[in-house]
């Protein structure tokens, strides 16, 4: 480990901490942005917490929204400190008060660690495997992020310069990289495009049955389409069902949505 | 208290309530008033039906073992825990170990379960928990090593400043969440209202409130509204055609005229 003049520059060991700082305040701010925002809008869809816990209550037997406004204004106070104690540790932080910034974000674990355990319990409560261990994950990830930021030594570290040849190198490697990404996903959006509302014709796979295969851009406008195509195309014909092709019966990620629709003489 | 200490309660805290709960979860098998949990009992039939072992008795004696083992580690920690806060570290390290060596093997031997019952998502589950568990492990025995200092926020600058924008966010938040809860709460009992998006198709947008009850409203609602009308079938759009999260669901009523 290079330590010489480091004193001066930034080290990794900083910017791993600075990192850690910035990830959870940024964390804990868009959850918070999302409580106050609560349902969709432009530039934002984020996640209607409300019907989550409405509904989460109300499968207990709670059904009145006061528990689960109860219930959500309590989440919101813990995220909201997290959020205040993470930020100030990144404040503290900038200003090389190192110690001051070490005490903010422990204050800001602790609070993090607290909510998730309060989540798991809600998980075990209201039956969602799934979120539980959606929580421990993020319990874990906390736990891990406190013990990572207090290995590293901020006046230790390795020296992050580099040659100018390998800077410039790397950087040629980069813009040629880039370039081509971008102008082979510029030229796949020039192509397919339309993909996203344009209908989709039927294919006859059968006595009255018929095929639709989705591109996946497709959506509901794309369905519409579709469907009014079809009418114009059959007009002797009624629609009896549509029938989605479910997830075992396609190839894996291959195939979007498929469905067929069944007909009969009018 | 020391940073230490926080910690090491918090990992206590979090494993005791884990086993705590999935251990009544097995002694409520079922959905009750202020209990939902999960029904365990359902998913081991299944799991052994799948494996030609219809008879329940494979399937109770599982999960009786499960439940025995849950119980063991639940009591493990509790026993750690009550040891912390007498102050008597030694052996609440002892019993920590115990504990998490039993969690440790029960979520083997869930692995072990998922592989022979072909349930990925599972495995991976399982496999998360017990990493969960070593991390625990190591996280523990670290503090202990470790020369943690005590965390003093209140001889920090902006300590105060941090409360005080702390306060007026979670006022702010809580007059936002009571005011978007009043907006739409009627959502768990309005109908939804369709509208023709093919000639003799209706498209109808449900929100994330609404539930089977909303469903039964809003076509009673709507074949009181369309007399003329016939419904010839109903269509539940994929996930595919939301979307990403905005709808929770969408539904196309398929009519003609009678």
């Amino acid at each position: 480990m290079n330590t010489s003049g480091i004193k001066n520059n930034v080290t990794t060991n900083q910017l791993i901490r600075f990192s850690i700082l910035v990830y959870w305040s940024i964390f804990w701010l868009f959850n918070v942005v999302d409580k106050l925002i609560g349902g969709s809008m432009f530039l934002w869809v984020g996640r209607d917490r409300f019907a989550q816990f409405q509904k989460f209550f109300a499968s207990a037997g709670l059904d009145s929204p006061m528990i689960a406004d109860a219930a959500l204004i309590v989440a919101a106070g813990l995220e909201i400190f997290a959020c205040v104690f993470f930020t100030g540790a990144l404040f503290h932080f900038l200003k090389k008060r190192t110690e001051a910034a070490r005490s903010w974000y422990f204050v800001g674990i602790v609070l993090t660690l607290v909510t998730f355990t309060i989540f798991s319990i809600g998980d075990h409560i209201f039956g969602d495997r799934f979120e539980l261990l959606e929580h421990t994950l993020f319990w874990f990830i906390t736990m891990v992020s406190w013990v990572v930021y207090n290995k590293l030594e901020v006046d230790t570290g390795d020296e992050l310069h580099l040659s100018r040849a390998q800077k410039s190198l790397a950087s040629i490697v980069a813009l040629v990289l880039v370039i081509v990404t971008s102008a082979s996903i510029f030229s796949y959006n020039e192509d397919y495009f339309y993909r996203r509302t344009t209908a989709i014709e039927s294919v006859q796979v059968g006595d009255n049955l018929y095929k639709v295969s989705f591109p996946f851009l497709g959506g509901s406008t794309v369905f519409e389409g579709s469907v009014q195509m079809f009418k114009d195309a059959n007009p002797a014909k009624r629609i009896v069902q549509i029938y989605t092709v479910p997830n075992p019966l396609r190839l894996k990620k291959a195939d979007s949505l498929i469905f067929y629709i069944v007909t009969e003489d009018k | 208290m020391k940073e230490k200490n926080i910690i090491r309660l918090a990992v206590l805290v979090f494993w005791t309530c884990f086993w705590g709960l999935s251990v009544m979860d097995k002694i409520i098998p079922d959905v009750y008033y202020l209990w939902v949990g999960k029904d365990f009992y359902a998913l081991f039939i299944k799991f052994f039906a799948s494996l030609g072992l219809k008879n329940p008795i494979f399937a109770t004696i599982a999960l009786a073992g499960i439940s025995a083992l849950e119980v063991l580690n639940f009591v493990f920690y509790l026993v750690s825990l009550v040891l912390f806060a007498k102050g008597e570290e030694g052996l609440m390290e002892k019993w920590f170990f115990r504990a998490i060596f039993s969690s440790m093997t029960l979520f083997a031997l869930f692995s072990i379960g998922d592989q022979v019952f072909g349930d990925r998502f599972q495995l991976l589950e399982h496999g998360l928990f017990w990493i969960v568990l070593i991390a625990s492990w190591v996280v523990f025995k670290h503090v202990a090593n470790d020369e943690v200092q005590t965390a003093r926020i209140n001889g920090t600058k902006g300590a105060s400043a941090a409360i005080i924008v702390g306060v007026i966010l979670t006022i702010c938040a809580s007059f936002s969440i009571r005011n978007f809860s009043s907006h739409t709460f009627d959502n768990v009992d309005t109908a939804v209202n369709g509208v023709e998006v093919i000639d003799g198709v209706y498209k109808f947008d449900f929100p994330f409130l609404a539930d089977k009850l909303v469903w039964e409203k809003t076509i009673n609602t709507f074949k009181t509204e369309h007399p003329e009308l016939k419904v010839n079938y109903i269509y539940t759009g994929p996930g595919e055609l939301n979307s990403k999260k905005k709808t929770h669901m969408l539904l196309y009523v398929f009519t003609e005229e009678l």
